[in-house]
């Protein structure tokens, strides 16, 4: 009488200790895996943040696929990290004290300066840069290296096709005030001729992701404001 | 265990062409549509579900006599979702680029109905090498659907094959415009349609011919 009861629990406690066990195992599949590639998925990651910024900045084009040695050439040659206090002055990169810019130089002169985007989105945080000219108004490119938009609508963000659209925007409007660039809800061409160069074409179906990088990008050109009004007034930048 | 009088090349190849998962058992439709916009990508989708498939399945297939029936749902998704993950972050570490372009996809790989369909159907009532070979066969009977629309999708939306243009200026100067719908969701659809009516009208190959078999 006590045979079947006997068998029923021992199948339950095999099934338990067959899950234990295969809970284990593949937990140690798993870490392993994670930790022991660590090393170059950080790597990867350094590069592709590298590879916008070069994008960002217009050293390569959008959709170009510079190989890593170009990039990592290029980026030692061509950009130079600094930190930006408030008042809009240079210190060395590394201190913590200020907000960290990438310098595009070509030899001694400034030829844009790399802003570090990040944003909220509909699912997650966008990361990017935004590259300005020398000129603290007009944008020289825009990169998105991370998010968790939905793909094909929101996600087209980290496409060349959108990003394409905001060279050759301005930060600040005909009234010469700090207007950040938007994204447009549909098309630029509904707009007013005026405002057209702080606009760019938006996405269809994905309306929130417009919003919140509108949002974004503002409150982060906001932060580097100082910069772009000293570039814009033409002081001179003081040398790091 | 009816499927015990088959030869292991049958096994193989009837995943690939004649019990193809996306044209036969129209399963893993979602990932198909969403990675065949570039040859590339379609390609490693269907090398890392190959993989996943056939891995899943051997593992399955060596616990098979262990696995108690009543968690054996649970125990087949915790091999695919580790095998998934790993799978993952190898791509990370090797095929940065690419892996950033399937995004979400390889994760989906878990869900795909083609991986646990082949763990419950096959790999549960058969020995290591059959399953081993039934599920690297449907993978790549995945991956061969896969590439299919790709090529055409990439071809018609983009003149390219495999990131190469092909399409001669002269034709672009004459007029020639891409197809846009190629690359959107709807001509995916479209494709994958028309692939499986095709599949199922060559001889040997249709509906009828398999339920009466």
């Amino acid at each position: 009488m006590s045979e079947p009861e006997k068998s029923e629990q021992s199948k339950r406690i095999h099934a338990i200790k067959f899950a234990a066990i295969l809970s284990v195992v593949c937990c140690l599949l798993i870490t392993g895996a994670s930790t022991g590639l660590k090393s170059f998925q950080q790597a990867n990651r350094t590069l592709d943040r590298q590879k916008n910024i070069l994008r960002a900045a217009g050293i390569v084009t959008l959709d170009a696929k510079p190989s890593r040695e170009k990039i990592q050439s290029l980026f030692l040659e061509k950009i130079h990290e600094v930190e930006v206090d408030a008042t809009g002055d240079f210190m060395e990169a590394g201190q913590g004290k200020g907000l960290s810019l990438y310098l595009y130089k070509d030899g001694q002169t400034l030829k844009a300066y790399v802003i570090p985007v990040e944003s909220r989105g509909l699912w997650g945080k966008i990361k990017g840069y935004m590259a300005l000219k020398a000129d603290g108004q007009t944008v020289a490119g825009f990169t998105v290296y991370s998010h968790s938009e939905t793909p094909g609508l929101g996600g087209e963000i980290e496409k060349a096709w959108f990003q394409k659209n905001f060279i050759g925007k301005k930060i600040f409007n005909a009234a010469n005030e700090f207007v950040s660039v938007s994204i447009a809800k549909g098309g630029v061409e509904a707009l007013p001729q005026a405002s057209r160069d702080n606009y760019v074409d938006g996405i269809s179906g994905a309306t929130l992701t417009g919003k919140y990088l509108t949002q974004g990008l503002k409150k982060n050109l906001e932060q580097y404001e100082a910069v772009s009004v000293r570039l814009r007034n033409s002081k001179g930048i003081a040398d790091e | 265990m009816s499927d015990g009088n088959l030869t292991l090349k049958e096994t193989f190849l009837r995943g690939i062409w004649k019990e193809n998962p996306v044209a036969y058992q129209v399963l893993g439709i979602c990932s198909a549509l969403a990675v065949t916009v570039q040859m590339k990508t379609a390609i490693v989708m269907g090398l890392a579900l190959t993989v996943v498939t056939g891995m899943s399945n051997l593992i399955i297939s060596l616990l098979r006599k262990k696995i108690p029936s009543t968690i054996r749902i649970i125990v087949e998704l915790t091999v695919i979702a580790s095998l998934v993950i790993v799978i993952d972050q190898v791509l990370q570490a090797f095929l940065y680029d690419i892996s950033k372009q399937l995004s979400v996809f390889v994760g989906l790989i878990i869900t795909n109905c083609i991986v646990l369909g082949r763990a419950e159907a096959f790999a549960l009532a058969n020995p290591p090498l059959p399953a081993l070979l039934d599920g690297l066969g449907n993978g790549l009977g995945y991956g061969l659907i896969l590439v299919a629309v790709a090529f055409v999708r990439e071809l018609l939306g983009a003149g390219k094959f495999v990131g190469i243009s092909v399409v001669p200026q002269a034709w672009m100067d004459a007029g020639y415009a891409h197809m846009g719908l190629m690359v959107l969701a709807p001509g995916a659809f479209f494709i994958i349609g028309l692939l499986v009516w095709l599949k199922n009208s060559l001889p040997g190959a249709s509906h009828e011919e398999k339920t009466g078999q």
